[in-house]
């Protein structure tokens, strides 16, 4: 199992990687949001790290949709579906960790941030959920174009709604915001536990489901042996 | 010289269940077609054992029962297999039973549920009635969307084979090998969306043995074959024949049909 997840993974950053475009706008993204709230620290990282989720969710959203029959077939021969799905998934937070870290020393070089290693955190976490949100998506949605949209809804609710009520605390990144409110704001450790503990809950539940979903959607009949 | 492979010929072919005096018949006639060509029948025709095997599939009735040929244990089992999409049947009765060493042939009309008998064979969907068995070790090669647009062969055979627990050596290399049997040597650089149509398809059908399955299910497989392709596929059906796998083709070239074991005809269900 570990051989196969290892190169599921490995094909998985090789097909991305081959999709210089959609690549070139992953990373794109996140710096328009940035660059368009640059004179406004917070926002500006606020926006970035919002930006990098929405770049790596709708990078897995393609990948799992795009890998749906080459991973039925895979199954018929006999590959585990958890397997397939944590090689994949593995491929997707190795390429959101890339790209948060370049931003992250974007972040670290253009904002005056008092708490840079927050920054990180508020990074690495939102890559962590973007992951398992696109591949949840794809299988709930499994059009790309549906999915898309429904990603775009998401973040666009994200970033509208006030963080203080509570319909925005059920939102996938309510953490992105606290996280850097503490890593920017002169505020108090309770936000920064908050932040995690959400990021955890959120991180457990996409992940859960996702895997979830995946092994349920590409699972095989069981099938006896002739006799 | 001519005598001894005539004989030969004619012994092999009785052993191939042709009758006997329509077997020495036979090889009398490819002696003497041999004599007119000036040149050995082993020349002409190759070793005996190999042109009786192919002088058999041709001389039997395209109704005809199998082959009189040693054959494996049971691979396949279908029995009363029967499937409903909502409230529209797509397959009804369905059963065959395939062995070791048998090929079977899957044909009928557009929307006769040819693919979906085989999605069940493979397990991908569920039969909504009837018994399906199967053995565990099994190959498949869909219609369609069978490859990653992205990757190279080399990296197909690396993810398929990762399946069976083969490292990247060994799986690269047992690709490339069945590759070129098929006519085909794969280029290192090159992604499958960057290869014709008939050999993605060829990329298809190898990733469908590429572990040495028991049984293979290949849904019309040669589609964007060229003439010599499609004579090289269907040696390599053979191929696997000979060496024990059991092999369900979903094809509509009728003229494939005289060389294979079981033929199974679907029709359209008529749900009035």
């Amino acid at each position: 199992m570990r051989l196969l997840i290892r190169t599921v993974a490995l094909t998985s950053l090789k097909e991305l990687s081959r999709r210089r475009v959609a690549l070139l706008f992953v990373f794109l993204l996140p710096l328009a949001f940035f660059v368009l709230r640059i004179e406004v620290h917070w926002q500006a990282l606020r926006f970035l790290a919002i930006g990098v989720g929405w770049a790596i969710a709708t990078l897995a959203l393609f990948s799992h949709v795009a890998s749906r029959r080459i991973d039925s077939r895979l199954a018929v021969m006999g590959a585990s579906p958890s397997a397939l799905f944590l090689g994949r998934q593995l491929a997707l937070v190795t390429l959101g960790l890339i790209t948060a870290g370049a931003y992250f020393v974007v972040a670290a070089v253009s904002l005056d941030v008092p708490r840079l290693a927050a920054v990180a955190l508020l990074l690495a976490t939102t890559v962590l959920i973007a992951a398992p949100l696109g591949a949840l998506v794809s299988m709930l949605i499994p059009r790309e174009l549906e999915g898309a949209l429904a990603l775009l809804a998401i973040m666009a609710m994200q970033l509208l709604a006030d963080p203080a009520s509570t319909a925005a605390r059920l939102l996938p990144f309510w953490s992105t915001r606290e996280l850097s409110s503490y890593a920017i704001e002169p505020v108090g450790v309770e936000v920064l536990h908050s932040g995690l503990l959400h990021a955890a809950v959120t991180l457990a539940v996409a992940f859960a489901l996702a895997w979830v979903v995946s092994v349920l959607r590409i699972r095989t009949v069981k099938l006896v042996e002739p006799t | 010289m001519t005598d001894s492979w005539t004989r030969s010929l004619a012994g092999h072919l009785i052993d191939c269940g042709v009758e006997p005096a329509e077997a020495q018949n036979m090889a009398a006639d490819a002696a003497a077609e041999a004599e007119i060509a000036g040149t050995a029948p082993e020349s002409l025709y190759g070793p005996a054992l190999a042109y009786a095997a192919t002088l058999a599939r041709a001389a039997r009735p395209v109704d005809g029962d199998p082959l009189d040929r040693a054959t494996g244990r049971v691979l396949l089992r279908l029995d009363g297999v029967s499937k409903r999409y909502r409230r529209r049947w797509v397959l009804r009765d369905v059963s065959l039973t395939l062995r070791g060493g048998e090929v079977a042939a899957v044909v009928g009309a557009n929307g006769s549920g040819k693919s979906t008998l085989l999605s069940i064979c493979a397990g991908a969907t569920r039969a909504t009635r009837g018994v399906v068995q199967r053995t565990r070790r099994v190959g498949f090669a869909p219609q369609q969307h069978g490859v990653s647009a992205w990757l190279t062969a080399n990296e197909h055979f690396e993810l398929f084979g990762a399946v069976e627990g083969m490292n990247r050596s060994r799986a690269t290399t047992v690709g490339t090998g069945l590759a070129r049997q098929l006519g085909w040597n794969p280029r290192p650089r090159q992604i499958a969306d960057q290869l014709s149509g008939g050999t993605q398809q060829k990329l298809n059908v190898v990733l469908s043995e590429l572990h040495r399955p028991d049984l293979i299910l290949l849904d019309e497989p040669y589609q964007g074959f060229d003439q010599e392709s499609y004579v090289d596929f269907w040696d390599q059906v053979y191929a696997w024949r000979d060496a024990g796998a059991a092999v369900l083709v979903v094809t509509h070239l009728l003229h494939d049909l005289q060389r294979i074991d079981h033929v199974l005809e679907l029709s359209p269900v008529d749900d009035a």
